[in-house]
C-alpha cells in the first residue's frame, strides 16, 4: 500500500557512508539536477507540490521561487533541530543516511542560486551531528560540496552548527538569530527570510525531512511525484507515533491515508484493553482529537478541516488510563520552559496556564477558573510575535472544549480528596484514580 | 511581610536557576571586551575558536560552538572560560553570558561530568518517565560526577522512556535499571548497547 | 548621503482621514490625526522596533490578524481601526498579562506619576485582573551600579534597557540572562554596569524597574518642576532638562534635540548636578589674607580686584575657560581692551591661530553638522577621542555606521574605542597630526607618503588605506580635535588639515560634509566668535594690535612682564598644558583673580580674588555649539549663597574701572554680543529658543569674514620624536576627569586615578606588570602612574590620563 521513498533501506549497513550512498545510487540525482538548468530543477520540485515537512507546510518550490534573483550571497539553512515534542523523522535520515540530505541541499542550493549552506541541528542529537559531519567532510572530499561542484557552476559552501538546547531555536527566525550567535529570539515579520534572513541576506529555510526528500523529486521528475498522496498534499511523509502505541516509531505514509490505519495498523494500536483517547495529528502544539477522530484522511488540508493540523507528522497517542490534565499539564510546561521570553503574552500566558492547571491539578481550583483558561488562551492566540504561544494555547484550549466534564471532575475529585485528607479519613478507591471520562 | 525570596518555589521543572536576587558586586570593574594583554587564553582553545569563527560570514555565529568548547575544556561555562572566549571573538562576557544562559545543554554553574538527561516530555512520560527521573535523581543525585537534568522531548519517543548519556540515547528503560546504567557509567561503560539508539532498526515494516 | 525624503500618504485610522509621512509606523503616524497607540518596547530612538510587548495591536482592513503598530509602516490607503472591540480585547489581555508578575507597588515606587505602565494600565487595561496566583517575589532594589538600582519584578521585559546597551552604546554589558518567565536584565558574573553612557537606561524604562541611585526617592512628579537648558560639561552641549525641587536640582533629564544630542546623555551630564549643591564650592567672594582664603563681601572683593588691576596698568592677562558663555567672554574681552588697555587674552588651551585660519577654519562653507556624522558617506575622526572629549558624538558616529553604513575611518595617536566600528584606522606618534595630515593629503592626491608618514611616526600603508576610505566629491566629514591645531605647530597642521579638506572638495560649501572640531573647552568656538583671542575681536573682527595668547601669557607672567591674570572658569594647573610653566607665572604673578566654582589647586594657592562662580543651572546666557548652533542657558534655580550673575560681576568691575559696559540685564548682554557679532546680527534670544538656531543657516552668515589663508609651504613637517630608548608620552583626558565628576559624590568612584597605558611590547621589555606601580619622568618631573596594559597600544607610546607632563619623551620604571 505505501510506497517507500525515503526509509527505502535504510538499515543497510553503513549508508552513512559515502562509499554505500553511491553504491545505491546516490548522488545520481544530483548529477542529473546540474545537468539541467536552475529554472528546471527549481520547475520540478514546484510541479512535485511538496509542501515543507517542518510543520507549517508550506509549498517548498514557492519558497525558492521568492528569493532575489541576481547575484548576492543567498543562504540555505537546513534546519534539523526537531524538538517538537514527539517528533523524531528528521533523526532517523540524519543518523542512518546524511549524505540525502546534502545532496537535497545542493540540489536545493542549485535551484535557489544559493553559495552558502548551514545545517542546524539541535544540540542533543550528537551521534547524528558525528555522523552528519563526517558525512560532509567526505561529500567535500568527493567534491560534491565545495567550488564548482562536479564542474558546474555551482558552488556551495556547508557547515554543521550544532545548537545547545532550546526548542525555539526550530521556529525558523528563531534559528537565524541563533545561528548568527545571538539568543534564539524570533523576529518580527516581514521582512521574511526569503527577503531578510540570515545576516539580512535572503535565505531559504527548510527542514530536513523537506530538502532529502529533493533528490527523489529530481529522479522521479515532479509530476510523478505530485501523483503520490493527495492533491493538496502531494508524496509521502514520515510520521512519528509514540505515546500509547504498541510500535512506536517512523514509519514513511503516502498522505491522505486514514488516521486509524497509522494508529492501528501500523503502530498497533494501545495496548490490549486500551482505547485511544486522545491524540496529537502533529506533534504537541496541534490541538487534540479524539478517538472518534480516527477516520479523518492524514494530510495537511483533511487535519486543517478537522481544525488541527499535520505539523511536523507526529502522532502521540493517549489511551483512557492517563487524565486529560495531566497531558494538558505536561503540555503547559514545556511551553512555559520553552518560551523565549521575548513577547508578553507567550511568556507570560504560558506561565499563567501552568498555574491555573497546576491548582486543578492540586484542587485549589473551580469550575470559572476552567473558563479563565479558556480565555487566557484566547488571549494568546494571533497576539504573539510567533507562533510558540498559540502552539500552547491550542492544544491546551482544544483540550478544554473537548474533555470539559473531565476536566470539572477532575477538579472536584481533587478537592474532595483534599477535604478528606483534612479530615484524615483514607478517601474511596475511585477518587484516587482521577477522572475517566 | 518580606517573603524569604529562598523559599519562594520558583524552579518547578529542576533544570533551570535563575538568579534573580543576585545584585553586581560594587567592587569589581565593569566588564568590557577583554583586552588580550591581560587576557591568557590556552592556544588549543584559541585555535579551536578561531576555527568556528572563520567558518561563518560574522564571527559572532561562533557564539555557540565556542560555548562548546569553552564547556568541554572546564566542564561548565566559567566565568574565566567566558571570558577566554570573549577575549578571542571580541565581544563582551555579557554576550557570551546572555548566548549561555539561554540554552539548556550549556551550564553557567558547575555541574557533574557526566551529562544524564532523562526525557520527561509527554511522549516519554505516558510510558513511565517520570518514575524514571525520580530512579535517576535518586541513584546519581548525589553523585557529583553526574549532571543529571530532566528535559525536554530528545526526540527519541520511540524508545520511550529514555535517557542520554552525554549524548548517547539509551532506551526503553525501566527504573529498576538504573543503578545498572549508573554503574556503568562510573566505570566507563556504555549501557546497554542494544538499545542504544545507534544500534536501533527501524520500525517501518517497508524500510529495509 | 542624501538623507531620505518624505513622501506624505493618506491613510485612515479610527474613520479618520489622516495625511502622514509614508512607512512611518503605524504608532507614528496615528499621531498625526490624534489617535494614541499605546507601546512598551517601541522606542524608535533605539532603531529598528522588536515587536516584543504587544501593546500596540491594531486591526487593520485586509490583513486577518492583528498587527502591531510599532513595525508596520502605514501605506496610502491603509485602513486601520484602534478601537474595535478585537483591538480592545487584545490590549487589555496584554496588560493583565504585564501585570500578572508585576508587583504593583505603586506607592513606594519611584516612577510613581511618571510611569507609562500606570497610564496605560489605566488607559488602555481593563482595571482588573483575574490573576489570582501568588505573585514571585524577590529581593529588591538591587544595585545594579553605583549609579543605577534595578528591581526585577517590576521589569516588564521590554528589552529597551538592553537595546541601548547593545545597539547604542554598543558596550554591551547589560543583557539578558536565562529564557521565558525566568528571564531577567543583568550583567557578566556580577559586574557593575559601568558605561560612559549607562544612565539612558533610566530613562527609557517605562516602569520603576531600574532607578537612578542618587535620585531614589529624593521626589514625587507633582513636587517638581522641569527647567530646560543646556549642558556646559562639555562641547557636545546637550539639551537638558532639570528637574528642580526647592530650588535644587535633582535630576538631569535628556531634552531630545537631534541636531545636537539625538535624546542621549552621558552619565557626566546627568549626574554631575550633584556638583552643583555641594559643600566644597564656593558661593562667597574670597580674597587672601595672611596667605589664606577667606570670606568677605561682594564690596570688598571688587574693590580690591579692580585696585589690583589697575595697579597692573595694563600688563593684564586673561584667560576665559570653556565654561564661559559668550556674553561673559564678550564682556571679559571688552573689560580686557577698553577698561584694562590689554589685548593679551586666550579662550583656547593651545593658543591662538593667525587670524586668517580661525577664519578659514569656521567659515560657514566648511562647517558640517552633528546630524551629518549620521548621514555623511564617510567620517575621519582626526585626533580626537568622541567618547572623551564630545561622548554624546560618539553615539552619533556609532549609529551613522551601524544604522547608514557610514564609513568610519579613525586617525589618532591612541587607540580609539571606535577603531573596532572603523573600516580603516591609523596610528600617529602622539603631537604628530600635522605630518600624518600631509601624508594623508598626499595619499589622497598624489604626492610622497613615504616621507612624512615616518615623520609622523605612522604607517605608509595604513596611511593609503585610510585614503581609500575617504572619496574626493563624496560627503565626508572631519571630526578633529583641537588640540591638532595648537600649540607651536598649530598653523601648520592648520593649513595641512586645509589643504585635506581642498582635496576632499569640502571647501565648496557642500551640504552634508566639511569639517566639526572638537574644541578643547565646552564653549571654544564660541569664545572664539565672541573675541575672546589675542588676535581678534568679536565676530572674528581685526584688531589693531595682537595680544598674547595663552602659552605667552603664562611665559609672560612667569618673566615679570606680566603681573596680573584674570581667569575666568580656568585653573590653568587642571586645564592647561604646560603645567611646569603656569605654576611659575602663577607664583610670579602679583594679582591673580579667579572666577571659580571650586577651589582647584592654582586657585586655592594662587588667587588673591575669588569670585564665586555660577554652577550652569544659575547661569543664563548663550553658548555656540562646535557645529555654529547658539543655544541658550536659562537659570533653573537661584544664586546659591553670595553667587551672582558672573555677567555682572564683570560689568561691576569694569564700572569700579571706570568703564561703563552699558549691560542692566543679561539678556541686555546678549543682544550687545549679537549686535558685535556681524554673522549673528538679528539674533534674539526668543528666536534661539528651547533648540538653538545655527547661524550659519541664517542670512547674516553671508557677513562672515572670508580668508584665503595661504596654503601649507610643502615643506617636510618636523619628524615625532625619537623614542631611542625611551618612550613617546601622549596625554589624555577621559570623560571622568573633571572637577564636577570628583566633587558628585554619585560619580566620585569613577574619577581616574593616574594611569599609564602601555603596550604588551614595551611592559614586557621594562618588566611591567598589569596594576604595577611606576614613575613616569621627563625633564626631571616626575608623576607617579599605575600600569594599564592595553593590546592595541602602539609600542613606543605610552599615555597618561592627565596634563601634569610635558612630553615628548618620558622614561619609565617601576615605582
Ligand atoms: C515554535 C516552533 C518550533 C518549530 N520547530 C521546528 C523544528 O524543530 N524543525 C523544523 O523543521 N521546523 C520547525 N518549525 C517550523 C519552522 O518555523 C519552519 O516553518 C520550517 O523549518 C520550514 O521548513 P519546511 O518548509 O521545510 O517545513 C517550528 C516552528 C515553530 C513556530
Ligand atoms: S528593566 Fe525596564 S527597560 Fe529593562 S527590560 Fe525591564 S522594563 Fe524594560
Ligand atoms: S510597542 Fe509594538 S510590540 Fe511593543
Amino acid at each position: 500500500m505505501t510506497k517507500t521513498l525515503l526509509l527505502k533501506g535504510i538499515d543497510e549497513p553503513d549508508l552513512h557512508t559515502l562509499e554505500v550512498y553511491e553504491r545505491g545510487g546516490g548522488y545520481q540525482a544530483l548529477r542529473k539536477a546540474l545537468g539541467m538548468s536552475r529554472e528546471e530543477v527549481l520547475h520540478e520540485l514546484e510541479v512535485s507540490a511538496i509542501r515543507g515537512r517542518g510543520g507549517a507546510g508550506f509549498a517548498m518550490g514557492k519558497k525558492i521561487s521568492f528569493l532575489p534573483k541576481g547575484q548576492m550571497d543567498k543562504y540555505l539553512v537546513c534546519n534539523a533541530d526537531e524538538s517538537e515534542p514527539g517528533t523524531f523523522k528528521d533523526r532517523e535520515l540524519l543518523q542512518k543516511n546524511p549524505h540525502m540530505l546534502i545532496e537535497g541541499m545542493l540540489i536545493a542550493a542549485y535551484a535557489g542560486g544559493i553559495t552558502r549552506a548551514f545545517i542546524y541541528i539541535r544540540g542533543e542529537y550528537a551521534l547524528q551531528a558525528d555522523r552528519l559531519e563526517a558525512a560532509l567532510e567526505e561529500a567535500k572530499a568527493a567534491g560534491y560540496v565545495g567550488e564548482r561542484v562536479l564542474g558546474s557552476d555551482l558552488s556551495l559552501t556547508m557547515w554543521v552548527h550544532r545548537g545547545a538546547g532550546a526548542y525555539i531555536c526550530g521556529e525558523e527566525t528563531a534559528l537565524l538569530d541563533s545561528l548568527e550567535g545571538k539568543r534564539g529570539n524570533p523576529r518580527l515579520k516581514p521582512p521574511f527570510p526569503a527577503n531578510q534572513g540570515l545576516y539580512q541576506g535572503p535565505t531559504l529555510i527548510n527542514n530536513v525531512e523537506t530538502l532529502a526528500t529533493a533528490p527523489t523529486i529530481i529522479r522521479m521528475g515532479g509530476a510523478e511525484y505530485a501523483k503520490l498522496g493527495t492533491t493538496g498534499s502531494t508524496g509521502t511523509k514520515l510520521v512519528s507515533i509514540s505515546g500509547h502505541v504498541q510500535r512506536p516509531g517512523n514509519y514513511e505514509i503516502e498522505l491522505g491515508i486514514p488516521s486509524r490505519e497509522i494508529i492501528y495498523g501500523l503502530a498497533g494500536g494501545p495496548p490490549e484493553g486500551r482505547s485511544v483517547k486522545l491524540w496529537f495529528p502533529g506533534g504537541s502544539s496541534a490541538p487534540v482529537l479524539t478517538g472518534d477522530d480516527l477516520d479523518i484522511p492524514y494530510d495537511f488540508d483533511s487535519l486543517a478541516k478537522a481544525g488541527t493540523m499535520l505539523g511536523s507528522g507526529a502522532i502521540i497517542v493517549v489511551d483512557d488510563s492517563t487524565p486529560v490534565v495531566d497531558v494538558a499539564l505536561k503540555v503547559a510546561k514545556f511551553y512555559r520552559h520553552e518560551s523565549c521570553g521575548k513577547c508578553t503574552p507567550c511568556r507570560e500566558g504560558t506561565n499563567w496556564t501552568v498555574k491555573m492547571l497546576e491548582r486543578i491539578d492540586s484542587g485549589e481550583a473551580t469550575p470559572m477558573d476552567l473558563d479563565i483558561m479558556a480565555a487566557v488562551c484566547t488571549n494568546i492566540i494571533g497576539n504573539c510575535l510567533c507562533v510558540l504561544g498559540d502552539a500552547m494555547a491550542m492544544p491546551i484550549g482544544s483540550m478544554i472544549v473537548k474533555f470539559r466534564p473531565e476536566f470539572e471532575a477532575h477538579i472536584e475529585a481533587a478537592r474532595a480528596r483534599n477535604e478528606l485528607a483534612t479530615t484524615e479519613e483514607a478517601p474511596p478507591e475511585a477518587l484516587i484514580q482521577g477522572a475517566v471520562a | 511581610m518580606a517573603i524569604d525570596p529562598g523559599r519562594v518555589p520558583r524552579f518547578g521543572h529542576g533544570s533551570r536557576v535563575p538568579g534573580w536576587d543576585e545584585a553586581a558586586d560594587l567592587e569589581k570593574d565593569p566588564a568590557p571586551i577583554p583586552d588580550p594583554a591581560t587576557t591568557p587564553v590556552p592556544e588549543e582553545l584559541r585555535a579551536r575558536i578561531e576555527e568556528y569563527m572563520a567558518r561563518y560570514p560574522d564571527r559572532r555565529s561562533a557564539a555557540i560552538p565556542a560555548l562548546h568548547a569553552v564547556q568541554e575544556r572546564y566542564g561548565w561555562c566559567s566565568p574565566e572560560g567566558i571570558e577566554q572566549a570573549a577575549c578571542v571573538m571580541r565581544l563582551t562576557p555579557g554576550y557570551l553570558t546572555a548566548v549561555a544562559t539561554f540554552y539548556d545543554m550549556l551550564f553557567t554553574q558547575p555541574v557533574g561530568r557526566h551529562d544524564v538527561y532523562v526525557c520527561t516530555n509527554i511522549s516519554c512520560s505516558l510510558r513511565g518517565a517520570d518514575a524514571l527521573f525520580e530512579a535517576f535523581h535518586e541513584h546519581g543525585g548525589g553523585d557529583p560526577e553526574f549532571n543529571i537534568r530532566a528535559f525536554e522531548c530528545l526526540g527519541a519517543c520511540d524508545i520511550a522512556p529514555m535517557v542520554s548519556i552525554d549524548g548517547n540515547y539509551v532506551g526503553p528503560l525501566a527504573p529498576g535499571e538504573v543503578p545498572e546504567v549508573l554503574d556503568a557509567v562510573r566505570r566507563g561503560e556504555e549501557p546497554f548497547p542494544e538499545r542504544q539508539m545507534a544500534n536501533r532498526k527501524s520500525t517501518d515494516p517497508n524500510a529495509a | 548621503m542624501p538623507r531620505p525624503e518624505q513622501r506624505m500618504v493618506t491613510f485612515s485610522i479610527d474613520g479618520l482621514e489622516v495625511t502622514a509621512p509614508e512607512n512611518a509606523m503605524l504608532v507614528d503616524a496615528a499621531k498625526y490625526g490624534d489617535v494614541e497607540i499605546p507601546v512598551f518596547c517601541y522606542e524608535p530612538k533605539l532603531g529598528a522596533p522588536v515587536g516584543a510587548c504587544r501593546m500596540c495591536l491594531v486591526e487593520i482592513e485586509g490583513i486577518p490578524k492583528l498587527q502591531t503598530g510599532c513595525s508596520t509602516p502605514v501605506k496610502d490607503g491603509m485602513v486601520v481601526h484602534t478601537q474595535t472591540d478585537r483591538v480592545k480585547q487584545a490590549q487589555e489581555a496584554i496588560v493583565e498579562f504585564l501585570l500578572i508578575n508585576h508587583p504593583l507597588d505603586c506607592p513606594v515606587c519611584d516612577k510613581g506619576g511618571e510611569c507609562p505602565l500606570q497610564d496605560i494600565s489605566f488607559g488602555w487595561g481593563g482595571g482588573r485582573s483575574r490573576f489570582i496566583e501568588p505573585k514571585r517575589h524577590f529581593q529588591k532594589p538591587l544595585a545594579l551600579s553605583p549609579l543605577v538600582a534595578i528591581d526585577r519584578e517590576r521589569c516588564i521585559l521590554c528589552y529597551r534597557c538592553v537595546r541601548f546597551s547593545q545597539e547604542i552604546a554598543e558596550d554591551y554589558q547589560l543583557v539578558l540572562e536565562e529564557r521565558g518567565a525566568h528571564t531577567y536584565v543583568s550583567t557578566f558574573d556580577g559586574h557593575p554596569y559601568v558605561a560612559p553612557f549607562s544612565g539612558n537606561i533610566v530613562e527609557l524604562c517605562p516602569v520603576g524597574a531600574l532607578t537612578s541611585q542618587p535620585y531614589r526617592f529624593r521626589a514625587r512628579p507633582w513636587d517638581i518642576e522641569g527647567s530646560g537648558s543646556v549642558c556646559t560639561l562639555c562641547p557636545a552641549q546637550c539639551n537638558v532638562t532639570f528637574t528642580v525641587r526647592d530650588e535644587r536640582v535633582l535630576r538631569v533629564l535628556g531634552r531630545d534635540n537631534v541636531e545636537v544630542d539625538d535624546g542621549w546623555l552621558c552619565d557626566k551630564g546627568r549626574f554631575a548636578y550633584q556638583a552643583v549643591h555641594v559643600d566644597e564650592r564656593v558661593t562667597q567672594p574670597l580674597i587672601r589674607d595672611g596667605g589664606e582664603l577667606r570670606e568677605v563681601s561682594w564690596e570688598r572683593a571688587l574693590s580690591e580686584a579692580a585696585a589690583a588691576l589697575r595697579r597692573a596698568n595694563g600688563r593684564v592677562g586673561a584667560i576665559a575657560g570653556g565654561e564661559t558663555t559668550n556674553e561673559e567672554g564678550f564682556l571679559l574681552q571688552r573689560l580686557m581692551r577698553e577698561g584694562l588697555g590689554s589685548g593679551d587674552l586666550d579662550s583656547r588651551p593651545g593658543g591662538t591661530l593667525a587670524l586668517d585660519l580661525h577664519r578659514a577654519l569656521g567659515a560657514p562653507d566648511l562647517q558640517a553638522t552633528v546630524a551629518d556624522l549620521e548621514f555623511a558617506h564617510s567620517v575621519l575622526v582626526l585626533d580626537c577621542e568622541p567618547v572623551d572629549d564630545m561622548p554624546i558624538v560618539d553615539l552619533r558616529i556609532r549609529k551613522g555606521v551601524r544604522r547608514r553604513h557610514v564609513k568610519l575611518a579613525v586617525a589618532t595617536s591612541r587607540p580609539s574605542s571606535l577603531d573596532p566600528n572603523a573600516s580603516a584606522t591609523a596610528r600617529f606618534a602622539p603631537g604628530a597630526g600635522e605630518a600624518f595630515v600631509m601624508a594623508l593629503s598626499a595619499a589622497l592626491g598624489g604626492g610622497d607618503v613615504a616621507g612624512p608618514a615616518q615623520a609622523a611616526g605612522a604607517d605608509a600603508a595604513e596611511i593609503r588605506a585610510l585614503g581609500r576610505s575617504l572619496q574626493a566629491g563624496d560627503d565626508v566629514v572631519i571630526l578633529y580635535g583641537e588640540q591638532l591645531v595648537s600649540g607651536p605647530r598649530g598653523e601648520h597642521a592648520a593649513r595641512a588639515l586645509l589643504d585635506l579638506a581642498r582635496r576632499l572638495e569640502l571647501t565648496s560649501g557642500r551640504e552634508g560634509a566639511g569639517l566639526l572640531c572638537v574644541p578643547a573647552g565646552t564653549n571654544g568656538r564660541g569664545l572664539t566668535e565672541a573675541g575672546v583671542l589675542p588676535n581678534a575681536g568679536p565676530g572674528l573682527a581685526d584688531v589693531e594690535q595682537s595680544g598674547r595668547d595663552t602659552a605667552a601669557i603664562a611665559a609672560a607672567a612667569s618673566a615679570g612682564e606680566l603681573t596680573a591674570l584674570y581667569l575666568m572658569h580656568c585653573d590653568p594647573l587642571v586645564d592647561l598644558p604646560g603645567r611646569d610653566a603656569w605654576a611659575g607665572a602663577l607664583e610670579r604673578a602679583t594679582t591673580v583673580v579667579a572666577h571659580a566654582a571650586f577651589l582647584t589647586d592654582g586657585v586655592r594657592e594662587h588667587a588673591n580674588v575669588v569670585f564665586p562662580a555660577e554652577s550652569y543651572a544659575e547661569k543664563e546666557g548663550t553658548l555656540t555649539h562646535p557645529d555654529g548652533r547658539v543655544q541658550r542657558l536659562r537659570p533653573a534655580i537661584g544664586h546659591p549663597g553670595a553667587t551672582r550673575s558672573e555677567w555682572s560681576v564683570i560689568a561691576d568691575l569694569a564700572r569700579r574701572l571706570d568703564l561703563d559696559l552699558g549691560v542692566l540685564t543679561g539678556a541686555m548682554a546678549s543682544a550687545q554680543l549679537f549686535a558685535a557679532v556681524p554673522f549673528y546680527a538679528g539674533l534674539t534670544l526668543e528666536a534661539i529658543g528651547g533648540k538653538g538656531v545655527r547661524w550659519q543657516e541664517r542670512e547674516a552668515a553671508a557677513t562672515f569674514p572670508a580668508a584665503e589663508p595661504e596654503a601649507a609651504d610643502g615643506a617636510e613637517p618636523p619628524s615625532a620624536a625619537d623614542a631611542n630608548g625611551r618612550l613617546r608620552l601622549g596625554t589624555f583626558r577621559s570623560i571622568w576627569n573633571a572637577t564636577e565628576v570628583r566633587v558628585s559624590p554619585a560619580l566620585r568612584f569613577l574619577h581616574p586615578k593616574l594611569r599609564l597605558e602601555i603596550s604588551p611590547a614595551d611592559a614586557q621589555r621594562l618588566e611591567l606588570f598589569q596594576g604595577d606601580h611606576v614613575v613616569v619622568g621627563s625633564d626631571g618631573h616626575t608623576v607617579d602612574a599605575t600600569v594599564t596594559l592595553r593590546e592595541t597600544m602602539p609600542e613606543g607610546s605610552v599615555f597618561l590620563e592627565t596634563n601634569a607632563l610635558d612630553g615628548p619623551l618620558v622614561e619609565v620604571r617601576r615605582a
